[in-house]
Parts: structure tokens; C-alpha cells; sequence
């Protein structure tokens, strides 16, 4: 209640703050719009003025926004949101959706995408993805990567082995690999580690439906990924805090001869590795269930906006054929739209035929409240613990099933 | 004086451990400066590659060229130096405060001023913000100074106190019977006395606001945006620029440095030596 | 009394709280108000994105902290962290400023140069230290190693046994150039003709050290302790950076966990009433501090 009076008093003031300041140029409606891309040096000024070229009636004031490891970033937002300045729209994560649904904070773009010609330049699957458990679409996907598997042609050609394409081959690969102070798989158990656990847990048969972490598959597949560092020793000893920093920069040292990543690490990779690097899907389970992480960025309109309609315009032309390739360039990821997968040649194609080859096993993590917490908190710190032997592997998906299912 | 020492043991003593010290210190800024001037290929070799296989300015430039860093570095100063007088000005009178009167209540907001800094910053980000905005300061110059000064006056006032503190109030007192009025001892005989304390809190200031981050990164847009939080934007989800990264902490250190160069020489002895004699 | 002396009284009386009031107004204005609010926020259940539950809980969120395995451990870890950061801190400080205060003819770079580690803003800092860790990468690793010291690489940051200390180095690193500084400029205020004194007496430098420098500084390093012990038991953002609490709970301490959870979990009522635990311990060292000064101060 008194929170409520709070928020309705913060929301006053900022009101009052906003008529007193001098309306820009008139009838002119100004878009102001979050964005992270990777590289500072990345601007989308072009963007911006190709739009406005075609849009005189709108202005955009696109902003930056430190990303800090996602906390930063989502921090910002949410900030804004409370005090009741947010943008018109922004950047936003699959993860979050529940958290704004909960606020009420986004705005449907069902009415909106009615009446869009691009809508269908855009895969179902991806607006199936994206869609709200209420059945609305809030989210305009943008751009999007899949986690697959870096691997070292020349060295798995010495080892006379093909890339992995079960559990099976993946730790003979690995065990192959591991020599000689090298190891097979540079694991990721650091920051963001649901992209490594992800394809062999739950591509190994553990599930985030209730109960589905404490099955005696879910619970096999586990203790099987935390065993490729306690038993069978084919993960540096430093994986229980290697975020993708380190995994990447090991990869390109030669020091690990596979890695779990995805196409936003490719100009790196093969900038110090050439053509000794390739790329497949993740391996599968022993019944020939996978997973991999799909993950996904869109844009999204806030119910707060007052200039929904133009903010619409904006995120729907960054979603267009062209200018989404054009935006895709910036972010380092791949473009959303059809027509421009088809001709993108920004990456080698060998790394864009292995996210191709990995979506139909790609899927995004649940649309719950608890997902960020999962993400950042729950699955780290327990995975680290069982990586470091304080604590039973088991104990692991208990805490995990306990997430979500109290 | 403090007596004379000969070359050899001044260097034995004194020199030699200062250099000790400084290797500590700045080791691993060196190793950011040699990161810095190295080209891209460098950085991930194994084993560690100590010196750069040619020597490269490519980052500065970039970094100076093409992103937004200069005017970052300039709104950087304008709110340390900023913070610097806003957080003197309050903080210098409520420490002579503390220091030369007893009154009712001097203790509690001592204590008080300590208490209200024990706090996670992460924590008040929020309400703050809240504030902030209802103020109308967001992304505005005032606005992060006031957050930067704030949180360093309960700091500055306990240091300063104990500065003051040092200074025998018999000089006050003495310079008061000489008919000097309240002001005119404060200007006259406290002040000039308590300069390295001053100095060395105004150091503090600048410091802590030329290295804050969060408070920066939630309260400046891009119109007041310091180097901290531009040099978050080099951090991506996927890449770290390290070499511009690395040029950038190279070059964020060196105005603190050289603005410690010139105010070091007022951190000198026997001001007080002379003044306790009279 | 004549009204000119009443009013002259007045004015007397009013004094100090006049010195006192821009920094009373301005923190009242900026601290006070979010601190009294996230205070608030600690009697209630209240997470972020869910503001239509949020409702009085009482002390529940204390009574679930306390009964909360990781707020022991990272209660434990703060301990550590902070008497480990803020003791080598002082030494090394303290040893710097000393020698800083001799005369030498290059003294004036010295000063500047020392103060480096503490100029640099924390994420560079994190992620400097990291890189300097870093098992492959990493210069400590291969230093070590050429030194014979160890005969394979050490994942520092990765092992529960080392990352807590191996953060620590990086924090003293950072901010023993506060203590250098502060006690430095403590130092000139040690009249001069003491020491003549003692050394007419024939003391040693160590024991001119202990019964001149030492007590003139007293004061100014026991408030720069207190200081330190606040600002280093709140920091998070090197550990953040460095390895963000891991692995497992081994560098978990008691803001960061605050700060996780209410980061990632937005639980601001859990988070605000953890901080508040610490802020209460934090508060029985200040008053321990003002107790023993007291007699001093009120002399």
C-alpha cells in the first residue's frame, strides 16, 4: 500500500518534472531508445539517420548503456522503471520477460504487428520463443546466437577422431586432447555457466518442468558434467571460476582444445587460430535428447511511453530486412530476418552452418521470475562448490529444482 | 633538523625500500602499460609474452579517435573537481565544529555523520535514484557532484577532525586574547596549520570520485558520462577491448599522479614545527 | 544582562550548529532519506518487480538471515577480509610513509607514483588482477614458475583455499596509498624540535619511533583505521569483478552476498535487512572507537 502511494508520489513529481521542460521541436515526437552492443567503437548513428531520414516526424536519442556483466544494464532498467523515467524502449533479455510481466511494464505489440509487412520475415519459431505465457508478444526479436562447440580441426585430425557427435565421443575427444598441460575442454564455470551445464545436463535428460532436475536421468547427466573435472580431469583446474574471458582467451592460446561458445566469439577465435578452428552443435545425450542455449536479444516498448506508435516504428525498422544485417554488423551477432540470414557472409560460414545446424535443439531458459536467479546466483555458486568437491554433485540439482519449484 | 645522513646509507635505508615499495605499486600498472602498447595478436599467446612484438599506439588512438573518451576524461574533472569543493566547503566548518566546540548533540552526529556511510552504496542505488529524479538531477553535472560529495563528507569531516585535533588549541586561544576575531583565527593561525590535512582530504575527494563507478553509471547519461563509466562500455557481454581498456586506465591514472606531483610539496614539514614554538 | 550580551550568547550557543549545518543539510538532503527508506524497506517482504505484494513482515527477514547457512559463512568471510585488507593495509602504508617522509632528492616522484594503485577505478583493477591470476595467461603463474617456486600452474582464483587471499593482495595493493597519504600528512604535524630532543637524548630510531612519531600520529591513524575498516567492509566491487563470489561461497562476503541477492533476485527487503546486520557490527566497532577517544576529545 504505502509502497504503492510511494511510487504514485515518485511518479507525480516526475510528471510535473517532464511538463516543465520545454517541449523539442513541435510536433516532432522523440523515441529514446537503451542499447549494448560489444565493441564501444560501434555506433548506430547510420541507423539513426537512415531512419529519420525516412521518419522526419521522429527524432531518436539512442543511448548506451553500460552492459556490467548484465547487471548493470537490467539494474539500469529496472531503476528507471521504479522511478518512472524509463526510455520508450530498449534492449531486453528473454530472462526478464516474467519480471517486467510482473511490473506490467511492457506494452503488447499484438495491435502493432498486426498491421506490420515485415512480421513474417521472421521465423514462427522465434515469435513462439518470444512470446509471453499470456499470449501476447511483447518482445521484437532483434538478433541472436546459439552456444555450439568450438573445436581444433588440427588437433582432433592428429588424434584421429571426428568432432563429437554424442556424450561418449565428446569425452574420448576430450581425454584425447587433454596433454601435455592442454586440456580437452576449457569449461565455463564461471559467470554465465548455464551455457556449459545447459547441453550436457539437460540435453543429458534433466528438464525445468517440476521435478524435473531430481530425476534419476537428470541427476546421471550431472554428476556425468561435474565428473569431466573431478574424475576424468579433461577441464583446467581453474573452470570453477572461468567465465568466458578466460575460456576464450585459453581456446585462443591453444590451451584447451574445445570450448562452448557461440558466434559472437568468432572474429577472436579465428583472428588467432585461422582455419584450425571449426564449429558443430553441441554433442547429444546417450538417447538422443539435446540442448543448447538460445540466446536471444529483442527490443521492447514500455507501457509507460508516450510515443508508443513512433517508439513501434523504430524497433520495427531495426527488425527489417537490411537494416537488421546492418544492426547484426554492430552487435557482432546474427541478423533475425530471413532475407538477411540468407546472404549474411559477416561470419565464416562454416561458424554460421553450425548455429544453423544447432536450432532446432536451441531453446531459451524458462520464462520464470527465479531464471535470474538461477542464472546468476543458484547455478554458479553450487556448481563451483561440486567442481571443487565441497559438495555432492546431487545437492546441486536439488537447489536448482528448489529455484523454481520452492 | 633531522640529522644528516651519508649517500650510502640514505640509499640503504631510504632509497633502496622506497624502490621496494614502488616495484609493489606499480608492477601491475606497468604490466597494464605494456598490455596497452601491445598489438591485439599479443595478448593471448602462451606462454606469457612480457614485451610487445613491435610496439603499437593503435589503442590510444582508437581509443582518443573513435569512442567518446576525451569529453569523458574532461566530465571526469569537472565532477571531481567539483566534488573536491563542494564536499571542502561543507565539511572543512562542520570539522572545526567538532573540533574547537563542545556543545549539546557533538557526539551523536559524530557518530551519526559515520553511521549513514556504513551502508552498502549498492543498496541506497534505488531510493536514490528515485530522489534524484525527483530533483530533476539525473544526468546532469550537479547531480553526480552532490552524489560523489555526499558520500565523502562523513569521511572527510572525521578526517579532517583529527587534523584539526592535532593543532594545540592553545594557538586559537592565543591569537583570540590578541584580539583576532573567530574568522580571522580560522584564516589566519587554523587554517594555513591544518593545509597537509586539507590537502590530503581534498586528495581523498578527488580520488573517490574519479574512481566511483555505480553511482555514476546510474545518475550521468550521456551528456555528463565520466571515464568510469565509459570504460565499463569497453566490457561487453562477448569481447573485452583489452587494449583500449588498458590505454584507458594508463591514461586515467596520470592527471591524479601529476595533480599529486604539484600538491605533495604542501604535505611538508616544520609549518607546525614553527608556529608550536611560538 | 544587558540584551547585546543575551544576544551575543545566543549567537555563541548557535555557532557550532552553524559551522555544522551545509553538511548536515546536504547529507540529510542525499543519505539520510535513501538510508531511512532501504531501513524501511528491511521490515517488509519486498522485491522489485513485484510491488503490488510488497507488505510489513516485521523482523522475518532477520530471523530467515540468521538462519541462513551462506550469511554465517559470508559473515566469517567479511571478518577475514576486513582485519586481513585493512592490517596489511596499515603496515604497508604506514612503512611507505615513513620512508616517504625522509628526505631524498627524488621524493616528489616517489609520492606521486605511490599513490598509482589507488588513482585506478576498480573494475580496471578486477579485471587487471584477474588477468595477472589467470591460470594460462597469467604473469603470477609464470613468474612462479620461472622462479622454481612451483613446478605447475595455480589456479589461484579458482581454489577455495586461495581466492579469498588472492583478492586481498589485490585490495592492500589498492589502497595502502590511502594510508601512505593520510599518514604522511599526519606526520608534518609532529613538531620537529622533539625529535632534537630525543636525539640530544641519544634515543635510536626505533625508539624515536615509538615514543615520538607513534603517539603524535595516534589519533590520525586510529580514525583512518576506523575509517578504512567502514569502507573496506562494504566494498564488493574487486571481488565482484575477480571471480563474483565464487567459487562456491568461498569469496562470498557479506555485502556481496547483499548484493546478490538483491541484484539478482531483487529481493531489496532480504538484501536491505543482511546490510543492516552488517551496518549494526560496523557500529559496535565505531563505538568501541568513540568510547576510547572519548576522554581524549572532550579534554
Amino acid at each position: 500500500m504505502e509502497r504503492r502511494t510511494f511510487m504514485k508520489l515518485a511518479g507525480a513529481a516526475a510528471l510535473s518534472f517532464e511538463a516543465a521542460r520545454p517541449a523539442i521541436a513541435q510536433g516532432k515526437a522523440t523515441v529514446r531508445w537503451w542499447y549494448h552492443y560489444d565493441n564501444p567503437q560501434n555506433t548506430p548513428a547510420s541507423l539513426v539517420a537512415k531512419f529519420e531520414a525516412e521518419n522526419p516526424d521522429i527524432k531518436i536519442q539512442a543511448e548506451p548503456i553500460p552492459w556490467g556483466g548484465g547487471t548493470d544494464y537490467i539494474n539500469r532498467i529496472f531503476s528507471a522503471l521504479v522511478a518512472g523515467n524509463q526510455p520508450d524502449c530498449a534492449m531486453v533479455r528473454l530472462s526478464y520477460l516474467s519480471r517486467f510481466g510482473q511490473m506490467k511494464a511492457l506494452e503488447p505489440l499484438d495491435g502493432f504487428l498486426a498491421g506490420w509487412k515485415g512480421r513474417g520475415d521472421i521465423a514462427e519459431d522465434v515469435w513462439t520463443i518470444n512470446r509471453s505465457p499470456d499470449g501476447k508478444q511483447y518482445y521484437m526479436p532483434l538478433h541472436y546466437v546459439v552456444i555450439y562447440l568450438y573445436y581444433r580441426q588440427d588437433l582432433l585430425q592428429q588424434a584421429g577422431l571426428q568432432p563429437p557427435k554424442t556424450f561418449g565421443d565428446f569425452l574420448t575427444a576430450a581425454q584425447a586432447l587433454t596433454k601435455d598441460g592442454i586440456y580437452g575442454y576449457g569449461m565455463r564455470g564461471g559467470a554465465g555457466c548455464h551455457d556449459n551445464w545447459g547441453p550436457f545436463v539437460l540435453g543429458g535428460g534433466a528438464s525445468f518442468d517440476k521435478g524435473g532436475m531430481v530425476t534419476e536421468k537428470a541427476l546421471a547427466a550431472n554428476r556425468w558434467f561435474v565428473d569431466l573435472a573431478v574424475k576424468h580431469k579433461v577441464v583446467p583446474p581453474s573452470a570453477p571460476t572461468d567465465a568466458f574471458r578466460q575460456i576464450v582467451d585459453a581456446f585462443k592460446a591453444g590451451r584447451t582444445g574445445m570450448a562452448i561458445h557461440h558466434i559472437g566469439s568468432v572474429a577472436e577465435v579465428v583472428g588467432a587460430l585461422g582455419d584450425k578452428v571449426s564449429a558443430v552443435p553441441v554433442p547429444r545425450g546417450p538417447d538422443g535428447g539435446g540442448w543448447t542455449y538460445f540466446g536471444d536479444e529483442s527490443n521492447a516498448i514500455f507501457a509507460g511511453s508516450k510515443n508508443k506508435e513512433a517508439a513501434f516504428r523504430w524497433i520495427s525498422f531495426l527488425s527489417s530486412a537490411e537494416n537488421n544485417a546492418e544492426q547484426a554488423k554492430l552487435s557482432g551477432q546474427l541478423p533475425i530476418t530471413i532475407s538477411d540470414a540468407k546472404s549474411w557472409t559477416v561470419h565464416p560460414k562454416r561458424f554460421v552452418e553450425a548455429s544453423d545446424a544447432s536450432l532446432p535443439i536451441a531453446k531459451p531458459l524458462p520464462d520464470h521470475v527465479k531464471t535470474p536467479d538461477f542464472v546468476g546466483r543458484v547455478l554458479p555458486t553450487n556448481l563451483q562448490r561440486a567442481l571443487t568437491g565441497g559438495m555432492n554433485p546431487d545437492d546441486l540439482m536439488k537447489a536448482v529444482e528448489q529455484t523454481f519449484y520452492g | 633538523m633531522i640529522r644528516r645522513r651519508s649517500f650510502i646509507r640514505n640509499l640503504i635505508q631510504v632509497e633502496i625500500p622506497v624502490l621496494l615499495v614502488l616495484a609493489f605499486a606499480l608492477a601491475p600498472f606497468a604490466w597494464m602499460l605494456l598490455t596497452s602498447i601491445k598489438p591485439n595478436a599479443d595478448l593471448s599467446q602462451f606462454p606469457v609474452r612480457y614485451l610487445p612484438s613491435s610496439t603499437t599506439f593503435e589503442h590510444y588512438r582508437t581509443l582518443i579517435q573513435r569512442t567518446s573518451f576525451p569529453v569523458n576524461l574532461l566530465n571526469s574533472l569537472i565532477i571531481a573537481c567539483g566534488a573536491v569543493l563542494l564536499g571542502l566547503a561543507t565539511s572543512v566548518p562542520a570539522a572545526y565544529s567538532f573540533s574547537r566546540f563542545r556543545f549539546a548533540g557533538r557526539r551523536t552526529l559524530m557518530t551519526g555523520f559515520l553511521v549513514i556511510n556504513m551502508f552498502p552504496i549498492v543498496l541506497l542505488i534505488i531510493p536514490l535514484f528515485v530522489l534524484m529524479r525527483t530533483l530533476g538531477l539525473i544526468d546532469t553535472f550537479l547531480g553526480v557532484i552532490i552524489g560523489h560529495s555526499t558520500f565523502s563528507i562523513p569521511f572527510s569531516i572525521w578526517m579532517l577532525v583529527s587534523y584539526f585535533n592535532a593543532i594545540p588549541r592553545d594557538l586559537d586561544e592565543a591569537a583570540t586574547i590578541d584580539g583576532a576575531s573567530r574568522l580571522q583565527t580560522i584564516r589566519l593561525v587554523v587554517l594555513p596549520l591544518v593545509m597537509p590535512g586539507i590537502v590530503t582530504t581534498a586528495i581523498y575527494v578527488f580520488i573517490t570520485s574519479w574512481n566511483e563507478y555505480l553511482f555514476a553509471m546510474m545518475l550521468s547519461g550521456e551528456t555528463v558520462r565520466p571515464v568510469t563509466v565509459a570504460l565499463q562500455l569497453f566490457i561487453g557481454e562477448f569481447t573485452v577491448q583489452w587494449g583500449i581498456l588498458t590505454a584507458g586506465g594508463t591514461i586515467i591514472a596520470l592527471p591524479v599522479t601529476i595533480l599529486f606531483l604539484f600538491v605533495q610539496k604542501r604535505l611538508v614539514g616544520g609549518l607546525t614545527a614553527g608556529a608550536v614554538k611560538s | 544582562m544587558n540584551k547585546a550580551t543575551a544576544t551575543s550568547a545566543t549567537v555563541r550557543a548557535a555557532t557550532p550548529y552553524g559551522f555544522l549545518l551545509p553538511a548536515l543539510l546536504v547529507t540529510a538532503l542525499v543519505i539520510l532519506f535513501p538510508v531511512l527508506q532501504t531501513a524501511w524497506y528491511s521490515l517488509h517482504d519486498y522485491v522489485l518487480y513485484d510491488p503490488d505484494n510488497f507488505r510489513f513482515v516485521g523482523l522475518r527477514n532477520f530471523a530467515t538471515a540468521l538462519s541462513d547457512e551462506v550469511f554465517w559463512i559470508a559473515l566469517l568471510n567479511s571478518a577475514i577480509w576486513v582485519a586481513g585488507v585493512v592490517s596489511l593495509q596499515l603496515l604497508l602504508g604506514l612503512g611507505a610513509a615513513l620512508l616517504l617522509n625522509q628526505s631524498f632528492w627524488w621524493r616528489g616522484l616517489a609520492r606521486a607514483l605511490v599513490i598509482i594503485p589507488w588513482a585506478l577505478p576498480s573494475v580496471i583493477i578486477g579485471l587487471m588482477w584477474t588477468w595477472i591470476y589467470d591460470f594460462n595467461l597469467g604473469v603470477f603463474n609464470d613468474i612462479l614458475l620461472r622462479l622454481g617456486l612451483i613446478s605447475a600452474p595455480h589456479p589461484w582464483l579458482a581454489q577455495p583455499s586461495t581466492a579469498l587471499a588472492c583478492i586481498m593482495l589485490a585490495l592492500v595493493w589498492q589502497g595502502f596509498p590511502f594510508f601512505t597519504v593520510t599518514i604522511l600528512a599526519g606526520l608534518q604535524t609532529v613538531p620537529g624540535e622533539l625529535y632534537e630532543a630525543a636525539e640530544i637524548d641519544g634515543a635510536s630510531t626505533w625508539r624515536q619511533f615509538l615514543h615520538v612519531t607513534l603517539p603524535s600520529i595516534a589519533g590520525i591513524v586510529a580514525t583512518a583505521v576506523l575509517l578504512r575498516i567502514i569502507w573496506v567492509a562494504n566494498s564488493l566491487d574487486v571481488i565482484l569483478v575477480m571471480t563474483g563470489g565464487g567459487p562456491g561461497y568461498a569469496t562470498h562476503t557479506l555485502p556481496l552476498y547483499a548484493f546478490l541477492r538483491a541484484y539478482t533476485g531483487m529481493e531489496f527487503g532480504y538484501a536491505a535487512s543482511l546490510s543492516l546486520m552488517l551496518t549494526a557490527i560496523l557500529l559496535g566497532i565505531v563505538w568501541l572507537y568513540v568510547r576510547r577517544q572519548a576522554g581524549e576529545m572532550e579534554r
